[in-house]
């Protein structure tokens, strides 16, 4: 019975097909599209309403176009245009068409299935989505997730330190999960893209975690740094489970959805090439202190008066910030693309090239990335895409963050004052650095610690028209991909090292990882098209899908090197870790689109899913979602003015897994005197664990008037996430100091509002401008465990605290007006609001884009500044700012706040940055006989700050991309502006 | 229409569904051995890997373990210019307390229950192992999981003292209760029961172990001689809570020598093999920065010629941190691959003293002078001529215990056991000397 309905199934398709084989009359329509004053408008689409055919404009924005049978209508779009729609005959075949501009960007496509899209002006949500050109097209970007920053509403961003080669922690709406996935899933023209950062263990030197913390600082990138943000053609972001509903179980911290560019398939073919060179330096100087013989006795005792005084008679005095920070990092990137094909074969290549140094010595990344998008129309029953992408880069990332054995860059740079001699004489024989176990300067020319990064991206999406007619066409697509690389961490601390030599440590280290990782995912969905006679549409969508990943990470580390040999088998000591993932994940969904004459758009769907990281792993589990927009503008006139004005609501579900390995309770390996054995882990595993289930509904509104160069987009949103999955701190007696449990919900709220202003539109001048404004307030709202510290160091000196009806991220500690736990709330790390002042303004051949980004509030943990005032080398330590009472120096009062109060290291993390600026010149075409369009611009990230936080950037986690725990900083690699001059040219 | 078009879109697809989002197997853990496979059937290789893991298990934090005592008990200082916290917290400089959240207080205190874990899936996995095919076998393997048992909770008492200890903690989801709160005497009542438990399983555990220990335990690799190690644990305990006779009986059936090595003993090894651990109260000499110096009085109270002034190494410039300052480094321990004892003959000694003088008539304390004469030569020292009064002895012993024993976490629980913590050298004004950790703060 089975067999024979899928058989029925498969026949009725094929011959439908069959039947279109068959020759019917055919004609052709021809026109040109042009702009409000006449320009041509090239690379606009015009495509037959119903069917899967269409073609693009020339260069003057002229176009063909064969239409079968007699009669059809045709749709013709170009992006920042609304589109128009036109009945052709093949008598009334030739079609000159006006775009208006669409400020607003309402038809604008935007995903809204897994396999479908809708017009932005149709939507429920309040999707934001980034062009190209608001992405790439006002500065060079190093990564596609630093390039958001500040261009999207309900978005956190944190660059978590300055260290090349990225590693960046993305949060939408809020806090989602406290120990599970906190990244955004991301999808790349259908294919899951992996996001995991892997370690580099240069711990074992560091000994980072282990004594405050147990959780890894080695400050990894995380791998969706390997996209190339010159290949994207669009990103568009759910922020929440209303409507990343779809994605189901991996969706709960939101989706990324991002299409990269594709051929043109108009006959013409476009060639665009440019040249980026640049700088960057340190984003703020902290200086180093002002010493004068009293305060060397002060802080180093009465003995070192003489050294410091022979060094200020010999001129030996150093600016250490300077010399370990103060490099002009060189920027290049240089970029190819060419995109072009006919009607029946479209491509897009592109080439990125870019090389980039730190303001660290020996610091750099440089990654090469080759992008290949394929659009073959070898059936006319079927649209197919391919597209492959490789990557390979590589960072050298210094040596940074917190330690416990004072020998990373930063914390011997802290621990060091500037009488110190730490440089190499004539034969590069490096002194010992007297005050830290490490001479920096010796580590930071000897050290390496790179990744390397191998990657292969394919995918292929196939549109199959199974049946056509008048009202209904009926769609099979089949998508499906894979995702792997190969990352290749090495890191080599020679013998020769102030903290390896002379029994100071293992007599070198050579550690190197491979970690690899492959994941591939399959989606088939049956999508049916009905528009009744009376333009009402009903678009149903069906599907199943499966994702698996398997990753492997493999970590040796040799230690008693042999010589100066870093080969693994060149040492006296090995060993080696292995960790393994594992996960396959099925599921399926449906959903029902229903189009009232574009008045109301109803939308309900259901996702179920079920995987292998529950403890259940053949439980499914299910994710609806409904949403209604209601565009009263249509229903009603509403005056001249008034252009726009659509209500919309949207709820749905989605899930997150809990960490791999929640599930289980493992023997670790051990070793003694030669003998392996096991011995408990640390971690009861939980065999009934479920997902941490979201719920989210969010309201809102859009306004748009004079042909919406004025629009306001309001939104509110209520997110609440049930059994989140702790690691709960167990009685320690038990041998396990956590467990893993469904144990808490949570609930953000907030709202989001846009402002998009054209206030000038002439020929010669155009103002663009964007005002966005967002604010988010997250609650625990049940707890099963008593409330718990977790994160950074411990209460002595600042931590997070989980506790019902208070924020997750709020910080706390010791404090003399201390509560009845021995704690204060000092303030959270959820930024009070943000705001975004973007501008594009075009005069003449001149464009200036600028975008201003306020964060205000949210606090850091700044734990640098009590390293520096310790060692006494704050460089306002003698300032007098700090102290309530104005008499103590700011080193000296914070330190005598060390065991009372823990709030001289919770500081405002706020800031108002010039993220983005860029100055454009368009040479005259006529110089290049109109052959060529040639630019000239001049560009800067984070030219501007302003923060009153005392270290380097407010911008910084030491933790990476967890959960709960950025925004702590112990001396990590600062961050840099930079400042660019680029050439491209377009043929 | 609609609805028949809709239908017939959906029963494909609805099968197509059923087709593709078939069952998920079950992954089983791709890095680690489960708990449960091993106590229900463990073979003898996965009872070696067990025993293995609890030697190793000992050593697990317990640099924290001896850095924390040794600064409380103001034998040394851990300089640490990445954390401040081993010279504010653990002197109780100005303001500072103990934390009970802090890793000083969790760590170990974590580390000694997950052996003790490790030991009671070792007990667990022996009741039913078919491996394990005669009694003997399994008494000796429950004889030495009970010993490590023991010594495990001794530490944790010596820093939780009366806050009381949990000892039965077999069921991570219900734990016993706390034992001897406010009661210093019962957790080490309950600790020395252990440890009878224990040496009744060992002397009932025929010739041979069903599994092999590491060098640490050399010589003690059987069940009748590791009962000595039993008895040599036994008898510290016997005289932390004042029972002499107990004492004295427990080092009859120890490796008591006073003609033997004093160093004869059990330990925990360490090597520079890859995966093994290195001794973690070892640092170099002259380390600057991180470092751990010997606390000045050591020098200063010691007798001229004390070959035991070895443990402390003169510095090539002093070190300084938070105020306070040092020219000796500590090197109790040779390299970083030393051992570090668990029980030795020279505390066996030592503790044979003590119960003698505790015992107080005059024919005791002779045989106590004479242990401590044992000691005072291997030391370079010349026989005892002091005073020979109870309490002349006892503060004599007390000497020779801090020098003997000196930087193995000892001289911090003698001063408690003698209500003579407020002896102790107060380096900075402010500084406070501790009785005792908090209990951590996840126990209640």
């Amino acid at each position: 019975m089975k067999i024979k309905t899928i058989n029925k199934f498969l026949l009725l398709p094929a011959l439908l097909l069959a039947s279109f084989q068959v020759a019917i009359a055919q004609f052709t329509v021809t026109g040109r599209v042009t702009d409000a004053n006449g320009e041509g408008l090239p690379g606009a689409t015009i495509a037959i309403v119903g069917a899967s055919r269409g073609t693009s404009a020339d260069i003057d924005g002229n176009y063909r176009l064969e239409v079968p049978g007699s009669s059809a209508t045709i749709a013709i779009a170009y992006t920042g245009y609304k589109t128009v729609n036109m009945q052709v005959t093949s008598a009334n075949n030739r079609i000159d068409v006006v775009m208006e501009e669409d400020f607003a960007g309402l038809d604008e496509v935007v995903i809204s299935g897994l396999a479908t899209n809708v017009k932005r002006a149709n939507l429920a949500n309040a999707v934001s989505s980034i062009t190209s050109n608001e992405l790439v097209g006002t500065t060079v970007q190093s990564s596609m997730d630093g390039a958001l920053y500040g261009k999207l509403t309900g978005v956190n961003i944190i660059s978590n330190s300055g260290a090349p080669g990225g590693g960046t922690t993305v949060k939408f709406r809020g806090i989602t999960t406290l120990n599970g996935n906190s990244q955004p899933l991301y999808i790349v023209d259908g294919v899951y893209y992996d996001n995991s950062n892997f370690r580099s263990n240069t711990n074992f030197v560091s000994q980072a975690a282990g004594q405050g913390s147990t959780q890894f600082q080695d400050n990894p990138s995380n791998r969706v740094s390997d996209l190339d943000p010159e290949d994207i053609d669009r990103i568009e972001v759910l922020k929440g489970a209303s409507a990343a509903a779809i994605y189901g179980s991996r969706a709960a911290s939101g989706v990324v959805l991002i299409t990269t560019k594709r051929g043109r398939r108009d006959g013409s073919t476009e060639v665009n090439v440019s040249q980026s060179i640049g700088f960057q330096q340190q984003l703020k100087k902290l200086g180093v202190r002002d010493w004068d013989a009293s305060k060397v006795e002060a802080a180093f005792g009465a003995g070192e008066v003489a050294n410091y005084n022979q060094a200020v008679a010999a001129g030996k005095v150093y600016n250490y910030e300077d010399e370990l920070f103060g490099e002009s990092g060189a920027l290049s990137t240089t970029r190819l693309s060419i995109n072009g094909g006919s009607e029946k074969f479209g491509y897009y290549a592109g080439v990125t090239r870019k090389s980039e140094k730190g303001i660290v010595k020996n610091t750099g990344y440089d990654k090469t990335s080759v992008r290949l998008n394929l659009d073959p129309k070898i059936f006319k029953w079927a649209d197919l895409q391919v597209n492959l992408n490789y990557v390979n880069s590589e960072s050298d990332r210094g040596y940074f963050n917190n330690d416990n054995t004072s020998t990373t860059l930063g914390v011997s740079y802290v621990s060091t004052p500037s009488w110190a001699d730490l440089f190499p004489d004539e034969q590069g024989n490096y002194p010992n650095n007297p005050y830290a176990p490490s001479n920096f300067l010796q580590t930071r020319d000897l050290i390496t610690n790179r990744e390397k990064v191998d990657r292969i991206l394919g995918g292929g999406i196939g549109t199959f028209h199974l049946w056509t007619t008048d009202q209904h066409s009926l769609n099979l697509i089949v998508r499906g991909g894979a995702d792997q690389y190969t990352l290749r961490t090495r890191s080599i601390f020679p013998r020769e090292l102030q903290f390896q030599k002379d029994g100071n440590g293992t007599n070198g280290v050579s550690i190197a990882g491979t970690s690899h990782s492959f994941g591939t995912n399959i989606a088939a969905f049956l999508v049916h098209n009905y528009t009744t006679s009376g333009n009402v549409t009903f678009r149903t969508q069906a599907g199943v899908t499966q994702e698996n990943l398997d990753q492997d990470f493999i970590n040796t580390l040799a230690t008693q090197l042999i010589g100066s040999q870093t080969n693994l088998n060149q040492a006296g000591s090995v060993q080696v870790i292995q960790e393994r993932l594992k996960q396959v994940d099925k599921g399926f969904f449906a959903q029902e689109e229903i189009n009232f004459k574009d008045m109301a758009i109803f939308t309900v769907g259901i996702r179920g899913d079920k995987s292998s990281r529950n403890g259940d792993v053949n439980k499914l589990f299910y994710y609806p979602k409904a949403s209604l927009a209601l565009n009263i503008h249509e229903m009603t006139d509403l005056g001249s003015t008034l252009s726009q004005f659509k209500l919309r609501g949207a709820f749905g579900q989605s899930g997150n897994f809990g960490p791999f390995g929640a599930t289980y309770t493992p023997l670790n390996p051990i070793i003694i005197g030669g003998g392996t054995g096991s011995i408990i882990g640390i971690t009861l595993g939980n065999t009934t664990i479920g997902p941490e289930k979201q719920t989210e509904i969010e309201v809102g509104f859009d306004l748009g008037i004079l042909q919406n160069r004025f629009n306001l987009e309001f939104t509110y949103y209520v997110k609440s996430v049930k059994d989140l999955i702790l690691l709960v701190n167990t009685p320690s007696a038990s041998g396990f100091t956590s467990a893993w449990q469904n144990a808490a919900d949570l609930k953000n709220n907030g709202f989001e509002i846009a402002l998009n202003l054209n206030p000038v539109h002439t020929r010669e001048f155009n103002w663009d401008s964007r005002i966005s404004f967002w604010k988010n307030t997250a609650e625990i709202t049940r707890l099963d465990v008593p409330a718990y510290n977790l994160g950074a160091f411990g209460a002595t000196l600042g931590t997070y605290r989980i506790e019902n009806g208070k924020s997750p991220t709020q910080i706390v500690g010791i404090d003399p007006n201390a509560d009845a736990n021995g704690l204060k709330v000092f303030g959270d790390a959820e930024p009070d609001f943000q705001i975004a002042f973007n501008n594009a303004l075009r005069y003449s051949n001149w464009e200036l884009n600028f975008l201003f980004h306020l964060k205000q509030g949210g606090k850091n943990i700044n734990l640098s500044t009590l390293l520096s005032d310790i060692f006494g080398t704050s460089a306002d330590y003698d300032d007098k700012s700090v102290d309530p009472s104005g008499t103590m120096g700011n080193g000296a009062y914070r330190l005598s706040q060390l065991g009372v109060s823990a709030s001289a290291w919770v500081e405002n993390a706020g800031y108002l940055r010039l993220r983005e600026v860029g100055l454009k010149y368009n040479l005259p075409s006529s110089w290049f006989k109109d052959k060529a369009k040639v630019r000239l611009g001049f560009s800067g990230r984070n030219l501007l700050n302003f923060f009153e936080y005392s270290s380097y950037d407010p911008e910084v986690s030491n933790f990476g991309t967890n959960a709960i725990s950025s925004n702590v900083e112990v001396t990590p690699f600062p961050s840099a502006k930079s400042y660019f001059f680029t050439i491209g040219a377009s043929f | 229409m609609i609805l028949r078009n809709i239908s017939k879109i959906f029963i494909p697809a609805l099968l197509l569904m059923g087709v593709a989002a078939c069952n998920i197997d079950t992954i089983e853990d791709p890095n680690n051995p489960s708990v449960g496979a091993i106590t229900s059937n463990a073979s003898l290789s996965e009872i070696q890997n067990l025993v293995t893991g609890i030697e190793g298990g000992m050593r697990i934090n317990l640099g924290f373990y001896f850095d924390g005592v040794g600064a409380i008990g103001r034998e040394i200082y851990r300089f640490s210019t990445s954390d401040p916290r081993f010279t504010s917290d653990l002197l109780g400089k100005g303001s500072a307390v103990l934390d009970n959240n802090t890793f000083y207080t969790t760590n170990p205190y974590a580390a000694r229950y997950r052996t003790v874990k490790n030991a009671n899936i070792l007990l667990e996995a022996v009741e039913n192992s078919t491996a394990i095919t005669t009694n003997e076998a399994r008494n000796a393997a429950k004889g030495f999981a009970n010993t490590i048992k023991a010594h495990q909770l001794l530490l944790v008492w010596v820093q939780q003292y009366d806050n009381g200890i949990r000892i039965d903690v077999a069921d991570p989801n219900n734990l016993g209760p706390f034992v001897g709160e406010g009661d210093d005497k019962a957790a080490l009542r309950a600790i020395a029961a252990l440890l009878d438990e224990g040496n009744t399983q060992l002397t009932a555990g025929g010739a041979a172990f069903p599994f092999s220990l590491s060098s640490g335990f050399s010589g003690f690799d059987t069940p009748a001689s590791f009962a000595k190690v039993n008895r040599a644990l036994a008898a510290r305990v016997h005289a932390y809570k004042s029972d002499w006779d107990l004492a004295l009986q427990a080092l009859a059936g120890s490796f008591y020598d006073q003609n033997g090595d004093l160093a004869l003993g059990a330990y925990h090894p360490y090597s520079t093999a890859g995966g093994d651990a290195l001794n973690p109260q070892w640092f170099p000499l002259n380390a600057t920065g991180e470092s751990r110096v010997v606390q000045p009085s050591f020098i200063t109270d010691a007798e001229a010629g004390d070959t035991r002034l070895s443990k402390a190494t003169k510095r090539a410039d002093t070190e300084f941190q938070d105020g306070l300052q040092s020219d000796y480094d500590l090197t109790v321990y040779a390299t970083n691959a030393t051992s570090i004892p668990i029980v030795r003959n020279e505390e066996l000694i030592l503790l044979y003293a003590e119960a003698k003088i505790q015992k107080g008539d005059a024919g005791f304390l002779s045989d106590a002078v004479g242990a401590l004469d044992v000691i005072r030569n291997a030391a370079g020292l010349g026989d005892y001529a002091g005073g020979t009064t109870q309490a002349e002895l006892i503060t004599e012993m007390l000497k020779q215990r801090r020098y003997s024993l000196f930087g193995e976490g000892h001289r911090w629980v003698d001063m408690r056991r003698y209500n003579l913590l407020n002896t102790l050298p107060i380096d900075r004004p402010g500084d406070d000397v501790w009785v005792k950790y908090p209990r951590p703060a996840n126990e209640d």
